[in-house]
């Protein structure tokens, strides 16, 4: 390169004009507007929700009533209910999930993987009101008639875990609603899951299967352990999607403001109260109000759910 | 053409009219060859010529690939390993491999040797720590590590991860070790250790070795075959092999004409 040409002073003039200042400034204002909505929303939604907590305190959230017409207002019920579906619906996924997972990248042929894996990838894609359809249609009455007075004739009657399992065979409830949400999430948990697995490098599988160990424990002694921090993140992506699910669990839950060791008993969630309640409440009531502090408080959990997967899997990192 | 015939020393695995298939790819033609007892044996010949493969056919490697087939015989132990009824779990555990790149586990140094012992063998604390111990020993690790045995493997050096490597895969006593370019990823001075490791190791081991580096080769192999194109062109002792090579091909390869 010929460096005669070029004067030392120009390494600090001005090239070009001054685009790339613009873009700067264009791309910092694209991140200060998530910064903004973020804020914005929970601004919003606290203000919203001032009414219900100036009235109830902070006892709105372990306070079970919610009653319209003594205008007496409490989320502790759907608080219950979006917590009870939420986790069930992740003990149930979470093992579909990995099992799917493992098959799909150590087990299964290339061609047949393929197919399954764009399958997976299509139940992501229907429409929750769908599953809602479904599970109203199918799955209700197929638990009302057959699994629940089953379970309750044998699970029930176990000391310990007994109680979970008793009740009125409604088909909607508690236990329902966390199945159709553990179909909703465990396309999700799957792909991240998949995707993890397949990232892992050949060598180390094969220096694993190279000293003798099985299937079996490729996946439970080298897989997990290498992936375990993207698959706990997969694991909460589901839990975060199970928590805000509204309208396939507004069709399976039962809409009952009601909490109780029954997981047939019909229950409620937070999202599914406000969908079904908001329209029908007036501006600036009462219960507008306790709808909205149910909203914040659903952001809460959720926000709180992520934020409890990032401090896990940084001490995890750290502890490694 | 093998050293069997001039060599006295049993073949710890004979390779007999082996084919082997990478979907209609053939990869392998019609290997003949033996792996004295004891003895290194080194496989050289340019990129794709079907070494490493032979080496996956070893130990079935392969296996976890589908449309990957192998045909012909590879006795070991008096056994055909190609065969169906073929406990693919002992065979790997008694025919080790060493691969190209390190690869520790994702866990401590002692577990990563332990882990292996463990699946096959049941020792007490004691009979464990001094197993983790002796194999660090061999492999010249200890005087390095034997502060954190139970620090993440990944931070030790490369040269140091893949004498863990060897370590693990020795620690499981095979009778048989396979070593896929192991220290092509490594410096110099990583790479003359593991030489002088292989000179110890043969004492115990039956060892095959994959090289793309010529005087590795003819520094710590006895026999060497000389691949190409899917062939075994020629095996001969080292010596033989880098003065007096029997095959033009041998010649043109081993002079730097290709490759």
């Amino acid at each position: 390169m010929d460096r005669s040409a070029t004067s030392p002073s120009a390494l600090t003039g001005v090239v070009r004009g001054n685009g790339d200042a613009v873009f700067a400034a264009i791309v910092r204002c694209a991140a200060a507007l998530i910064l903004l909505g973020l804020g914005g929303m929970v601004a919003v939604m606290a203000w919203g929700a001032r009414g219900a907590f100036a009235t109830f305190g902070p006892a709105f959230i372990v306070d079970k009533a919610w009653n319209p017409v003594t205008q007496h207002f409490g989320a502790a019920a759907p608080v219950f209910g979006t917590l009870v579906t939420a986790l069930l619906a992740i003990a149930l996924a979470v093992p579909l999930a990995f099992g799917i997972a493992v098959w799909l990248t150590e087990i299964a042929s290339a061609r047949i993987a393929g197919v399954i894996g764009t399958l997976i990838q299509l139940l992501a894609a229907v429409p929750s009101i769908i599953f809602g359809m479904w599970g109203f249609a199918v799955l209700v009455p197929f638990m009302a008639h057959y699994v629940e007075p089953f379970a309750s004739h044998t699970l029930g009657r176990v000391p310990g875990i007994g109680p979970l399992f008793r009740g009125a065979p409604y088909g909607t409830g508690f236990l329902t609603g966390g199945m159709i949400l553990a179909v909703m999430i465990t396309p999700f948990i799957s792909a991240v899951m998949r995707d993890v697995f397949l990232s892992m490098p050949a060598v180390l599988k094969e220096s694993a299967y190279g000293l003798g160990m099985t299937r079996w424990e490729v996946v439970r002694r080298i897989i997990l352990p290498w992936s375990r921090t993207s698959v706990v993140g997969g694991i909460m992506l589901g839990l975060g999607r199970a928590l805000g699910e509204t309208m396939a669990i507004t069709f399976v839950i039962g809409n009952a403001n009601h909490i109780g060791w029954s997981l047939f008993s019909p229950g409620n969630t937070i999202a599914s109260l406000i969908a079904l309640e908001f329209p029908e409440s007036a501006m600036g009531s009462l219960k507008f109000s306790s709808l909205m502090a149910a909203g914040f408080l659903l952001m809460l959990i959720s926000l709180g759910t992520l934020v409890c997967s990032r401090l896990l899997l940084r001490t995890r990192a750290a502890g490694r | 053409m093998t050293v069997a015939e001039k060599q006295p020393v049993p073949a710890a695995i004979s390779v007999r009219n082996l084919d082997f298939y990478y979907g209609a790819n053939h990869a392998l033609k019609n290997i003949s060859i033996d792996f004295p007892q004891g003895q290194v044996t080194g496989m050289i010949g340019p990129s794709g010529c079907g070494k490493s493969t032979l080496l996956r056919v070893l130990n079935r490697m392969y296996d976890l690939y589908p449309g990957q087939r192998a045909t012909g015989e590879v006795i070991f132990d008096g056994c055909n390993i190609l065969g169906p009824k073929v406990n693919l779990n002992v065979l790997r555990a008694r025919v080790g491999m060493v691969f190209q790149k390190p690869t520790p586990f994702p866990m401590s140094i002692y577990d990563n040797i332990a882990f292996g012992v463990r699946l096959h063998e049941r020792l007490d604390r004691t009979a464990m720590d001094a197993r983790v111990e002796d194999v660090l020993k061999r492999v010249a690790l200890w005087p390095e590590v034997r502060d954190r045995l139970h620090d993440s493997a990944a931070a030790l050096s490369g040269g140091q991860q893949q004498r863990l490597c060897i370590a693990r895969t020795i620690a499981t006593r095979p009778e048989v070790v396979l070593l896929d370019e192991p220290t092509s990823a490594l410096d110099p001075v990583s790479t003359a250790r593991i030489e002088e490791l292989l000179d110890e190791l043969k004492a115990d081991f039956t060892i095959a070795i994959v090289t793309h580096n010529l005087q590795q080769a003819a520094r710590c192999a006895d026999q060497v075959a000389f691949f190409y194109m899917g062939e075994v062109v020629e095996v001969d002792s080292a010596d033989r092999m880098f003065t007096a090579p029997r095959e033009n091909r041998t010649q043109d390869y081993i002079t730097g004409r290709f490759g």
